[in-house]
């Protein structure tokens, strides 16, 4: 195990506060959240898998603690200690150390301990606006420490889910589709099935539990309750015999259904690979929605005036390049999602990320969702990525 | 557990029990006589004839431990144990011959009143609905934390919730304490009395009593050729 946190302490510190201070020029507060954090807050959020990666115990009260993984949910928590109704829009930064397990042992890019420094902003309806703002308040940061060459990844999930609800299916598959995303072997299994025979899930259940009649609701709840009987099954547990009853009629329906046509998973899976300079991309997006016979042109608009809003900041969009299918593996983003990747270090090790969470601060206990967008640097990473040598030729951080 | 010579092997066995019993019969056919030193309720013991060799007796959950930690060279333990409390099980420890007894499955159970969930992706798609009713994520009752993470986290599954139950846990969904349950069973009896139903596709792991070796335990010259001893015994 590492004895030390960081190998160039110096040059981190000042990396750091050249972030910072490029932050709060920016109006982002400085802010310190809690280092040790509920473990139920991010279990409910994240899921389970955050055990897989995240540093979980029990503190002699028996309390489930974490140290944080990240320091987004912090932040958020902090906002809402502040302002419980989250009433208010904020903008905050910070940094200090984040801490995940690495299953493959701790690597140069890839350490137990790391530091974040970033920013989140809360409250803001103008989404887009909000949106670029954070990429160029980060890239500015970078550039000021001293960065020179880097690529931007964009994706964004609202596009997809504009697809999705604009094709002709029923709600249950946009769902399924929508949630099987984050799998992309699944996600595409998913689709072919759709084409052929959706009812193919469903075949392995009992068959007098698939001709219940999904318009006679009662009716199906007392089949079900007479098939329990009949094969002596107790009920035990919450799932109540009505809960059990809604699902069983949402398979029916699935099977009775239309296949998906053929035409609109091919374009549906056309546009998970598309992969494009971000300006090309509008247009590429465009004529897929036309080669559908689709309406998504809100979703379209808002990602072009996106790329607008950061060009009109000085964003060099040429460094820029879409991936539809980027944001999947992340776990509470929403919309935009945008990594800045370095040659040095590569895709695996991007130095900063972020995107929006429109449905994190309800999670965490707002009363309703609250826009929310945010982005950290690595900044550990990106030391090492200025002592490569992709610095200014006149300085910056050493 | 390393007080004696470092150049004595250690062998770790399970201290009570039937485990301990079909330890000591599968001792004595490979023609290795397992005996308690000093007082019968001790914990150390030897084998009869191998000086080279000290015995300890302990739990089979700390066997694998041990075995993790490089405090023993080898020992007899349930593969559920070791899967379960290493997640780099093939750096750590080398499975040196299955024993033939402590046959048992881990297993995913659901009520079978949930008619509507026969596999893993039947239990995947309620997820949501079941969240949309009751305002959280399923719970499953397991002592089996990190088997059943990697298990759903094999197959893409992160929203449920893990409830640690340390003994009982067949009884939890009708106790509504958790909504599944991830646990050990050979028959499968207890689970459908508790009127739990095995899922289709819901085998974790099938497990049993293996004699394994560490490979972080200090091994020396002396300890590889006890070792290669006993393991010769085993295997013909």
């Amino acid at each position: 195990m590492p004895a030390e946190t960081v190998k160039h302490f110096e040059a981190t510190e000042a990396s750091a506060q050249t972030l910072l201070g490029a932050f709060t020029r920016g109006g982002y507060e400085a802010v310190s959240p809690a280092i040790i954090q509920p473990a139920g807050v991010f279990l409910d959020v994240v899921g389970e898998s955050l055990r897989a990666r995240t540093y979980v115990f029990s503190d002699p009260d028996g309390d489930e603690l974490c140290m944080r993984p990240d320091l987004t949910v912090p932040a958020c928590r902090l906002h809402l200690e502040r302002h419980p109704q989250a009433s208010v829009p904020a903008k905050y930064s910070y940094d200090g150390l984040a801490f995940r397990f690495q299953p493959l042992g701790s690597g140069l890019a890839h350490t137990r301990e790391f530091r974040q420094t970033g920013i989140e902003a809360f409250g803001e309806v103008n989404r887009e606006r909000a949106d670029a703002e954070v990429v160029t308040t980060i890239a500015a940061g970078l550039e000021a420490a001293g960065l020179a060459s880097y690529q931007l990844r964009f994706g964004d999930l609202g596009l997809l889910r504009a697809i999705l609800k604009a094709a002709d299916m029923p709600p249950r598959w946009r769902q399924r589709l929508m949630h099987l995303f984050v799998r992309p072997q699944a996600f595409k299994a998913e689709l072919a099935r759709l084409t052929v025979e959706p009812g193919a899930a469903s075949a392995h259940i009992p068959a007098e539990l698939r001709t219940l009649d999904p318009d006679d609701t009662a009716g199906a709840e007392a089949a079900v309750t007479r098939y329990l009987e009949a094969n002596g099954i107790e009920q035990i547990g919450l799932r109540d015999i009505p809960e059990i009853t809604a699902n069983l009629l949402g398979r029916v329906a699935d099977a009775r259904s239309e296949p998906l046509s053929a035409k609109t998973a091919q374009l549906i899976a056309s546009y998970v690979a598309i992969v494009a300079p971000a300006r090309a991309s509008v247009r590429r997006i465009r004529e897929l929605a036309t080669l559908m016979g689709i309406q998504i042109e809100e979703a379209v608009g808002a990602y072009e005036w996106r790329l607008e809003l950061m060009a009109q900041s000085g964003l060099d969009l040429e460094r820029a390049e879409f991936s539809a299918d980027f944001g999947r593996s992340l776990a509470y983003y929403t919309g935009f999602v945008f990594e800045v990747v370095t040659p040095g270090l590569g895709r695996r090790s991007p130095v900063a990320g972020g995107g929006r969470y429109d449905h994190l601060l309800k999670a965490v206990g707002a009363p309703e969702d609250v826009p929310a967008v945010g982005a950290a640097v690595h900044t550990d990473r990106l030391v090492t990525a200025l002592a490569n040598g992709t610095t200014h030729a006149n300085g910056g951080a050493p | 557990m390393s007080n004696g010579t470092p150049d004595k092997l250690i062998l770790a066995v399970p201290s009570k029990g039937r485990l301990m019993e079909q330890t000591a019969e599968a001792f004595a056919v490979a023609g290795l006589t397992l005996r308690k030193t000093g007082n019968e309720r001790g914990y150390r013991g030897e084998i009869v004839g191998h000086p080279e060799i000290d015995v300890a007796f302990v739990s089979a959950s700390e066997i694998a431990w041990y075995l993790k930690t490089g405090r023993v060279h080898l020992g007899v333990t349930g593969e559920d144990l070791v899967s379960e409390q290493m997640s780099d099980a093939a750096t750590r420890v080398t499975f040196v011959k299955k024993l033939g007894f402590g046959n048992a499955d881990v297993v995913v159970a659901v009520p079978d009143c949930w008619v509507d969930v026969r596999n893993m992706d039947d239990l995947a798609e309620i997820a949501l609905l079941f969240r949309r009713t009751h305002g959280r994520w399923y719970r499953v009752a397991t002592k089996y934390l990190n088997l059943t993470r990697r298990f759903f986290a094999a197959r893409g599954m992160s929203d449920y919730r893990i409830v640690e139950s340390l003994g009982a846990t067949e009884g939890t969904p009708a106790a509504g304490t958790a909504e599944l349950i991830v646990d050990i069973t050979t028959t499968g009896t207890t689970l459908a009395a508790n009127g739990l139903r095995i899922l289709d596709d819901g085998l974790v792991l099938r497990s049993e009593a293996n004699l394994i070796s560490s490979n972080v335990a200090p091994w020396t010259e002396q300890t590889r050729a006890a070792m290669a001893d006993i393991a010769r015994r085993f295997t013909v």
